[in-house]
């Protein structure tokens, strides 16, 4: 086995280009999230519920009388969860009640994984792709993840001892279970149309601004939000935490760092919703109208290596405005609807979503036979 | 460096099956036969078999033993304190021998028998196309009949559960 | 009481359109959206020195900025001190009577000229709901409620049994409230 990695260790200098790329992009994904998203879409929430209120906000945190429109908050919330206690309820489960928030914070961090958040340029020669990992299975690996992160909530909600909590833990169980069969159901047309389950595959093909997944599958848009609004669980499917009737749900019996984890879960997977939404539906990385070409030959003064980098660049802010817009419109959502009932999200799962899904794949299929 | 990752998930499934066994709580129980799906789709990964290991996760681990733990959890299972009966521990060991058997036989023929040589796979191996493509195109009745047998399950299923239909 | 009632029909019968659910979603999206950025661009024009526009935003920063409460509001009761420097009250013990917690005591007493004054008058703030009965009851507008919401609690509650000289209060501060009492539709001043 020696020789073995041995071998591998030989490869090393000529994979370097490759390591450095993997690298790179694990890392700027990974301070995307952590750095950027997850602390300030707190802030986000605070602020624009508030404006939506005719509020003005938390803005009482300051330095020396600097409050940064309320940005002061982020850090007194990281200090004051930091130091407070970190309460275990008595009979609960206690390494199952400290397993719980890393289950329901790592997927939401890997989901990213499979999300192209750029095209694929040709720099010094090294062919990069702006995705971590570009696997054929693409879009499976997101609801794979997605549904591991049902055990966080499920065994929080178990390893409480709580009524309130286990209630909540049940609740997440079976929201999740049910709509993640409904949100495979959604994706289907999307597969068929650009015939691939490849994300940069579906990033590429919709180069064309009249391919954009929205245009192609409107029913099946509107569908996946749904389902995605829910996997999410914020509110107007937010029975699992439902403050009215179950104290906070599944993380009742959670504080200090342990509950900013579900926080930052949440947070993690509306981004990545958001992610999902933009790289199927809504053309990616993709500028409407503008080619990839078009856009080299516009940075073509820079010389053809400073051209792709620009090129890179445009397409990466891009695709990452796609997802700050989602993620407004995904808190608007949030801010404005009110929760539904236990057995309306049920029906609204199994009884309408369902059955529209399978509708959509027909008429989807129909309409490629015609077309073709 | 792939056998280093091999022999890890290989272990690594092994000990979370024993522990499976041998936990009392029935909710670690459950969560070690999860990481014992995640072993083993990581092995599956390995193979080349991308489309296999990622419906592994999807099915088996996430949704699945959801359902399982769900009713592990309504039922709220505890530790089940008394004599295990006479009756009962034939039986365990019946079932322990009848295993014994079986995989010394498993162990026999391998010993014995030829295995076929190993044949490198080509790029396309795993991948959700190809994989489609031989299910709908060699493998189509039994997958229709797969298909049809979840569907009387299925039926069967609403059938038990609503009391008017 | 005969049986009869009247059954309401609160029309929660949704339309066709109603039920569809998505374009009332899509409704109310909208109006939050709308108020998002009427108040997102009155909030940036502000902070550039700009004037606000019309929607405000509801919210004042306490401590530092009061509301201004009506004149109906009921605060702390307080006793009228008339423009010649003597308390209004004639300590005829109304509203003793009136008040349903019974929180006020008086003892009554005469003054040298030989009107009628409290020679204590004690109401305890701890004991007392804001309902305002005294203010009512009182033949002499000598109680009314004030506007004081803040500062009436403490940590011992001897400290808030409140004598004459924490209650009364110069007729002068008080005039809003006393035209308000005057003017009420079936004050006993109307008839
Ligand atoms: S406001 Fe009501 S409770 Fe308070 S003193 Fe007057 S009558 Fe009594
Ligand atoms: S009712 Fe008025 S005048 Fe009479 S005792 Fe009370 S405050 Fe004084």
């Amino acid at each position: 086995m020696g020789n073995v990695i041995m071998a591998d260790l030989a490869r090393i200098p000529e994979l370097l280009p490759s390591i450095i790329e993997m690298v790179a992009k694990v890392v700027f994904i990974f301070t995307m999230n952590m750095g950027v998203f997850a602390p300030l879409l707190g802030w986000v929430e605070r602020k624009q519920s508030a404006l939506m209120q005719d509020r003005i906000g938390a803005n009482r945190a300051d330095i020396l009388g600097i409050t940064a429109f309320g940005l002061l908050h982020t850090l007194t919330d990281a200090i004051k969860l930091l130091t407070k206690e970190d309460f275990i309820p008595r009979g609960a489960d206690k390494p199952l009640h400290y397993l719980a928030p890393f289950i329901a914070v790592v997927p939401a961090l890997i989901a990213f994984a499979v999300i192209p958040f750029g095209g694929q340029y040709v720099l010094w020669g090294h062919k990069t792709n702006l995705v971590i990992a570009d696997l054929d299975v693409g879009i499976l690996f997101v609801f794979a993840v997605a549904s591991i992160s049902t055990y966080g909530s499920v065994i929080a909600g178990w390893a409480s001892n709580n009524n309130w909590s286990l209630l909540g833990g049940i609740r997440v169980g079976a929201q999740m279970l049910s709509y993640e069969v409904a949100m495979g159901l959604t994706l289907v047309g999307v597969f068929m149309v650009y015939g691939s389950l490849r994300m940069t595959d579906i990033g590429v093909a919709q180069e064309n601004f009249f391919h954009w997944g929205i245009f192609l599958q409107p029913l099946g848009f509107i569908l996946f939000i749904t389902c995605a609004l829910a996997e999410n669980k914020r509110t107007p499917f937010d029975i699992p935490e439902a403050e009215a009737e179950l104290v906070a749900g599944y993380f009742t019996e959670y504080s200090g760092l342990k509950f900013a984890m579900f926080w930052m879960a949440e947070f993690l997977e509306m981004v990545t919703i958001s992610g999902v939404l933009v790289a199927l539906f809504f053309g990616g990385w993709q500028i409407p109208f503008v080619t990839h070409e078009g856009l080299v030959k516009f940075f073509g003064f820079l010389g053809s290596n400073f051209a792709q980098v620009a090129v890179m660049v445009v397409h990466v802010t891009v695709f990452w405005v796609k997802v700050l817009g989602w993620i407004f419109l995904l808190m608007l959502i949030r801010w404005t609807l009110p929760r539904f009932r236990y057995d309306q999200v049920m029906e609204l799962g199994w009884k309408i979503i369902l059955p529209l899904a399978l509708v959509n794949i027909f008429i989807t299929g129909a309409v490629m036979l015609m077309v073709m | 460096m792939e056998l280093l990752i091999f022999y890890g998930l290989g272990l690594l499934a092994l000990f979370a099956a024993a522990a499976m066994i041998m936990v009392r709580q029935p909710v670690t129980s459950a969560l070690l036969l999860i990481l014992n799906m995640f072993c083993l789709s990581g092995l599956y990964a390995m193979l080349g078999a991308h489309l296999i290991a990622i419906l592994q996760l999807l099915v088996y681990a996430g949704a699945i033993m959801v359902l399982v733990l769900f009713v592990i959890m309504l039922l709220n299972l505890r530790e089940k304190k008394g004599i295990v009966s006479k009756h009962q521990i034939a039986l365990q060991t019946a079932g322990v021998a009848v295993f014994g058997v079986f995989m010394a036989v498993i162990a026999a023929r391998l010993h014995t028998s030829q295995l076929p040589n190993p044949k490198a796979v080509t790029a396309s191996f795993g991948t959700v196309g190809a994989v489609g493509r031989v299910l709908f195109t060699d493998y189509i009745l039994p997958f229709e009949i797969a298909s049809i047998l979840l569907l009387a399950a299925i039926v069967g299923a609403v059938i038990l559960a609503k009391s008017k239909v | 009481m005969s049986g009869t009632y009247r059954k309401v029909d609160r029309n929660v019968t949704l339309t066709l359109w109603e039920r569809l659910y998505l374009p009332e979603v899509i409704r109310g999206v909208t109006i939050t959206t709308r108020h998002f950025f009427v108040n997102f661009l009155s909030v940036t024009k502000a902070y550039f020195g700009g004037k606000p526009s019309d929607r405000k935003i509801m919210t004042i920063y306490y401590p530092d900025e009061k509301p201004v409460l009506p004149e109906a509001y009921r605060g702390k009761p307080v006793l009228v001190l008339g423009s010649d420097g003597r308390g209004k009250c004639v300590a005829c013990g109304l509203c003793e009577v009136a008040c349903p917690p019974k929180c006020i005591s008086i003892v009554g007493g005469m003054r040298e000229d030989g009107t009628r004054r409290p020679v204590t008058y004690k109401l305890n703030g701890a004991v007392c709901i804001f309902c305002g009965l005294c203010e009512e009851a009182c033949p002499e507008e000598a109680i009314v409620m004030s506007d004081r919401y803040e500062g009436l609690s403490e940590y011992d509650r001897k400290l808030m049994v409140y004598d004459k000289e924490a209650l009364l209060v110069p007729e002068e501060k008080l005039g809003k409230r006393l035209d308000y009492i005057r003017r009420r539709m079936f004050g006993k001043w109307n008839y």
